[in-house]
């Protein structure tokens, strides 16, 4: 694997993006930001556009470099470097990561940091971890989705279904025993409940990819 | 002592409404070789083969002493591909282009970059978005000239240039030359440009390999002779006729064998060759292809 | 080395040709001395932004007929034959003699006709160079 050239395609995808990411996190801090205001329904508010912004971010991320290089028909420029089918998939999935690690770590420690302000709902605390590693699962899933399906069509109906499976599991999550019986309180409490979904949605990332990577090196059509 | 560059042997490829069948091609190390035909003739499917971006399902590609498509990282080390299917990023600048491109390849050559610029007319900080076509081809050129790879494969890349800037990308190409190392596969439905610069000629028609020759030799053995038959004369039988036009006593014969004896051979069979033409490549392409096309219709 | 020749697609002559007679006519007139080198065949193709088979061609067929010399490792020369330059002219006056005599039968011409032609041709010849000379 030619780390060099691996290298050198995710610093090309984040060149081509880099106002998308730029402009998540000023926005992201401004959704935080409302949370000053101090009533219930700026905090609903603020969850709901945390989770836009982490989404939208994710979701336009992965469809812009994936689906896009074939769209624009850029792939050819790119495949006609010394790079392999294998490198060009790991710096797409790479790239993605990285990129949108950047404004969700951002966001996820914003969320956090709210949360632990004296006065908040502590409890929260862990659900809303599970929930953000969930935002990345959903992620990943839906750059797999871009990097296997090369299909424009077949990506926006992952992102319809991740959406549609992020807000059942949420709504799954916090109706799970381990979860709900902190979830309100002032404490901050980690269940086995919550660690066993965590550790779970943790290796779900590996998985995705490793599934990524197998499938991708069955292909032998580039154009 | 000429390597052999690029090598096809027996290159088979299925796809629901088109095959490519057993392709033989093989181009030594500092000549040009001119790919012509239809489109749809398996001109891209070729090349892409080639590069290693298809596989085939038959038969061996050897570029640049790599086998393809395992060895394609190596061989693609030193290939520099343009076609016309390609683009570059439109939202970035060729000045970035150009940077990418120097931080892959060593061989990169910054001064011979500012000069194409010049020749090309190209302003390195302008967006791909904004180029025109004929601007971006040329960019797409730029990119791949200037790095001075040992074997460039170029699918049209003298398509919908004005004539200015195909004399130019015409002129950069056999510049190329220049080095005996260097080597070159275009693909162009540009006759006249094959004609000028090319050393060998392959022609390709419905997935097949129709004609592949040294061009001099191409040309030297193609030819219209318009002949004067005597009243109730008939055709002589000459080797190699792919058309007969013309009229019963002005007959104009198509020949993709002629020689010497030819025209002795006609006038021993008591017909006056009035003319003995050359023929344009464009000519003896379209001969050859309608007269396969004729026997095997599709 | 910047070409002065000048080559045309579409003259209708081939391309080998042309080349071979204007390398033949700058050897007659003393453009490129006796003994002294020539473009190698590459050069000369990028120049003239013609295939590097054609030139081959070209210059194989002027050492055939012993014009040009091509050293192995060292490039290509005009040939050191002093006597070069009437010889040339001689066979260019055989090929247009020979061609003359062709077209003239394919014309129909008897062979009077054709005699008379060049007489004439000749004859216009000469008036020009009267014409030119000083009175």
């Amino acid at each position: 694997m030619n780390y060099a050239m691996v290298r050198r395609l995710i610093l090309k995808d984040w060149y081509l993006n880099r106002w998308i990411i730029i402009a998540s996190v000023p926005a992201g801090i401004g959704a935080l930001a409302i949370v000053l205001i101090g009533k219930p329904i700026a905090f609903m508010l603020c969850i709901i556009l945390l989770c836009m912004i982490i989404i939208g971010v994710g979701a336009q991320l992965a469809m812009v470099t994936t689906i896009n290089e074939r769209k624009d028909q850029t792939l050819a420029f790119v495949m006609s470097l010394p790079v392999s089918w294998r490198e060009y998939t790991a710096a797409k999935i790479l790239a993605n990561l990285i990129l949108f690690l950047i404004p969700w770590l951002a966001l996820t420690a914003g969320a956090l940091g709210v949360l632990l302000l004296p006065g908040a709902t502590h409890g929260l605390v862990p659900y809303t971890a599970i929930m953000s590693v969930e935002m990345l699962i959903t992620t990943s899933l839906i750059v797999v989705a871009g990097i296997i399906t090369e299909s424009q069509a077949w990506t926006t109906a992952g992102i319809f279904c991740s959406s549609l499976g992020l807000n059942v599991l949420g709504y799954v999550f916090a109706h799970l025993r381990g979860i709900s019986r902190f979830m309100w309180g002032n404490e901050v409490h980690w269940t086995p409940t919550a660690w066993t979904v965590l550790l779970a949605e943790l290796l779900m990332v590996p998985l995705l990819l490793g599934l990524t990577f197998f499938i991708q090196s069955r292909k032998t059509d580039f154009l | 002592m000429n390597d052999v560059c690029v090598r096809l042997a027996g290159v088979s490829k299925k796809y629901p409404h088109f095959q490519l069948e057993n392709i033989s091609l093989e181009l030594p190390v500092g000549s040009i070789l001119g790919f012509i035909g239809a489109n749809g003739a398996g001109k891209s499917t070729t090349i892409r083969i080639l590069m290693g971006l298809v596989h085939q399902d038959k038969g061996s590609v050897e570029v640049l002493g790599h086998a393809m498509p395992s060895g394609q990282v190596a061989a693609k080390q030193e290939i520099g591909f343009v076609s016309e299917d390609m683009r570059l990023y439109g939202a970035a600048t060729l000045a970035w282009h150009m940077a990418f491109i120097e931080s892959i390849y060593p061989a990169w050559n910054q001064p011979y970059a500012e000069v194409l610029l010049r020749r090309f007319d190209l302003k390195p900080q302008q967006k791909i978005k904004g180029l025109s076509h004929g601007q971006r081809v040329k960019a797409a050129l730029l990119l791949a000239l200037a790095r001075q790879p040992r074997l460039l494969i170029l699918d049209e890349p003298t398509t919908g240039l004005d004539p200015v800037a195909r004399r130019e990308v015409l002129a950069e190409l056999i510049a190329v030359l220049a080095d005996e190392e260097r080597t070159i596969l275009f693909s162009s439905h540009n006759t006249l440009d094959v004609e000028q610069i090319s050393d060998r000629i392959a022609f390709i028609d419905r997935g097949r390999i129709i004609a592949f020759d040294d061009k001099e030799a191409l040309l030297d053995r193609w030819r219209r002779l318009r002949l004067v038959l005597p009243p109730r004369g008939a055709l002589p039988q000459l080797p190699g006729i792919v058309e007969v036009g013309g009229s019963d006593r002005l007959p104009v014969l198509t020949t993709s064998q002629f020689d010497a004896r030819v025209v002795s051979l006609c006038q021993d069979r008591g017909a006056t060759v009035q003319a003995v033409d050359p023929m344009t490549l464009e000519e003896i392409f379209v001969a050859n292809v309608q007269s396969r096309r004729e026997l095997q219709p599709a | 080395m910047q070409s002065d020749f000048v080559v045309s697609p579409f003259s209708g002559q081939p391309m080998y040709l042309q080349i071979m007679e204007q390398m033949r006519q700058k050897i007659a007139v003393g453009e490129w001395a006796a003994g002294s080198e020539i473009p190698s065949i590459r050069q000369l193709a990028v120049s003239l932004c013609v295939s590097v088979i054609t030139v081959k061609r070209a210059y194989l067929e002027l050492e055939r007929e012993g014009v040009i010399v091509t050293r192995q490792g060292k490039g290509s020369f005009v040939a050191p034959d002093p006597a070069l330059s009437p010889r040339l002219y001689q066979e260019q006056f055989s090929e247009h003699l020979d061609r003359a005599a062709q077209l003239g039968t394919s014309l129909g011409l008897s062979d009077r006709e054709i005699v008379q032609r060049l007489r004439k041709a000749v004859d216009k010849v000469n008036e020009t160079k009267l014409e030119k000379e000083p009175q």
